[in-house]
């Protein structure tokens, strides 16, 4: 973090994927990144002053329905999770529970100075300072707070990266589950755990990579308790007289 | 060879009102953007839609009546599509009656409270029991405006009341023999589409989208899917009751673009209603004229 290389406000491109000489051999999947890329239902997470940039940046001023992207009200439906803002610990908790919700492919976009560095609240103790330690990012908009337009001009490369093929990020969160894991876990200590079963998943959708397994998800094993349902009561048990437990 | 024609009919009579019903979300979607002042989606937005949510790599399935609720709410409205006649094709439409047109018109509505059953989020319960209630509020208007078309036309089939209006011209047509039952119906179709006033199970900032909460990837193309089946299910039954069904395509198209147009309009300027409301509106002011105009058919 003390040096600038540190501070990832480029991610390094993908290799481009090749056709192998036959015009036709990309055409279904060309045509998914398309309308991949043309389609951008947005999960705003607002934790910050960044949001107060969205709502000009999605009515009437600037319309990003023209773009293809709506805001969207549930993780199960969205494809952009949209940071705005400091991330304290307590939030970042939930980010990761609404990021491991959301269907792939999915993109984490960081707005604000505070997402890419902590911002001013470098010198908080309870501020997650690099929100991609934690889960992968596909884009970062810096700034303080960035203007529509560098929201929406952040947005439009972020549709040309997946156009292009360019925004896989969402496959490394699997393929290096153990690394982010590890530093949720520094955060969170040794019992953090969420209800989605991510290395299951990893298996099941061929997403396995060497380091999806490692040291902290050895750790993640050994402390995991097994997700049951809520008991359904009626009632309200013991605190009340008359409720049956 | 009558049974190929009947089976070419089943399988092109959704797909062309898949296809209608994918630019009645752009028009609805225009609508509230030209109402909003913006610029709105570009004209294939709704395809982009669909594609990438089937697009999805991984998918958040929480059963198999989920999954089955998704194919009972598409499929639903898909044997709607048969027994609704476009120009040129009838499909079932004369073995199958008004009443029947209206019962599988509710499957849908069935089916997703199935699959979102299965879901256990709170808000799509809420949201479901909701859906149906708002089934309710419009399904009952809408038989007695079905009940007053039958006694007009004296035939409980689309085909022959379609031909009774084009045999007579526009003097014939529904909306000008049973102007009160017309009004009626676009006040229900108006329930029906559940848009803004009538919007109270999707309620995307009070329960989350109802019972759409837990749908993603291919659960919520489908979803999108049906949405497109219901504009045109929706428009395609007032039409063929009011406004002489289709002589032709053009025509056809013109006059279902229209009867979704009119309530668009107006809905996107309204905040929504609370689920009583909605039936205390739906079951008084359509009811009321469905009545008195159900009252002045038969007299």
């Amino acid at each position: 973090m003390s040096t600038l290389q540190s501070i990832p406000v480029v991610a390094p491109p993908a290799e481009e994927p090749s056709g192998g000489g036959n015009l036709l051999a990309n055409v279904f999947d060309e045509l998914l990144a398309f309308c991949r890329s043309r389609s951008l239902f947005m999960l705003h997470y607002c934790t910050g002053c960044g949001a107060i940039e969205l709502p000009p940046a999605m009515t009437s001023r600037f319309d990003m329905e023209r773009l293809g992207i709506q805001p969207m009200v549930t993780p199960r439906q969205a494809d952009i999770l949209l940071v705005t803002g400091y991330v304290s610990t307590k939030t970042l908790k939930r980010i990761i529970l609404t990021y491991e919700q959301m269907n792939s492919p999915k993109y984490v976009i960081g707005i604000c100075s505070c997402t890419v560095n902590g911002g001013m609240y470098w010198q908080s103790y309870a501020t997650a300072k690099k929100l991609s330690d934690y889960m992968p990012v596909d884009m970062y908009i810096a700034g303080c707070m960035p203007r529509p337009e560098a929201v929406i001009s952040g947005l439009r490369e972020l549709m040309e990266n997946i156009r292009a093929g360019r925004s896989d990020n969402w496959r490394d969160y699997y393929q290096r589950y153990d690394h982010y894991l590890g530093n949720q876990q520094r955060l969170f200590g040794e019992h953090w755990q969420t209800p989605t079963d991510v290395i299951g998943e990893a298996r099941h959708y061929g997403q396995f990579g060497p380091e999806t397994l490692g040291e902290h998800t050895a750790l993640l094993e050994r402390h995991q308790t097994p997700l049951l349902p809520f008991e359904m009561r009626l009632g309200l048990g013991d605190v009340s007289k008359g409720g049956k437990s | 060879m009558k049974m190929m024609e009947l089976l070419l009919e089943l399988t092109v009579m959704p797909l062309l009102a898949f296809t209608v019903g994918l630019f009645m979300v752009l028009m609805m979607r225009k609508i509230a953007a030209k109402i909003q002042r913006r610029v709105g989606p570009p004209l294939l937005q709704p395809l982009y839609d669909i594609v990438k949510l089937y697009a999805k790599e991984t998918q958040s399935s929480h059963g198999l009546l989920h999954d089955i609720g998704i194919v009972m709410a598409v499929g639903g409205y898909i044997a709607a599509e048969t027994m609704l006649p476009v120009p040129g094709m009838n499909g079932i439409a004369d073995k199958a009656g008004m009443l029947t047109l209206a019962y599988v018109t509710m499957i849908p509505s069935l089916g997703l409270a199935l699959g979102v059953g299965q879901c256990a989020n709170p808000n799509g319960s809420i949201g479901i029991a909701r859906a149906l209630t708002a089934m309710l509020a419009y399904d009952v208007p809408f038989v007695v405006i079905i009940f007053g078309a039958s006694w007009l036309y004296g035939s409980n089939n689309l085909v022959e009341v379609i031909a009774a209006q084009q045999a007579g011209g526009i003097a014939s047509w529904g909306v000008t023999q049973m102007p009160l039952l017309a009004i009626a119906g676009l006040f229900t179709l108006y329930a029906m589409l559940g848009k803004q006033p009538f919007e109270i199970y999707v309620a995307p900032a009070e329960i989350a989208t109802g019972p759409m909460v837990e749908m993603g990837g291919k659960h919520l193309g489908g979803l999108f899917v049906m949405q497109c089946f219901q504009l045109f299910t929706a428009s395609a039954i007032y039409v063929s009751l009011f406004l002489g069904g289709g002589e032709n395509w053009l025509f056809f198209i013109a006059k279902l673009f229209a009867v979704v147009a009119i309530p668009m309009s107006m809905a996107f300027v309204f905040p929504r209603y609370r689920t009583e409301d909605v039936l205390a509106v739906v079951w008084r002011w359509p009811m009321l004229l469905g009545l008195i105009g159900v009252w002045l058919v038969m007299r």
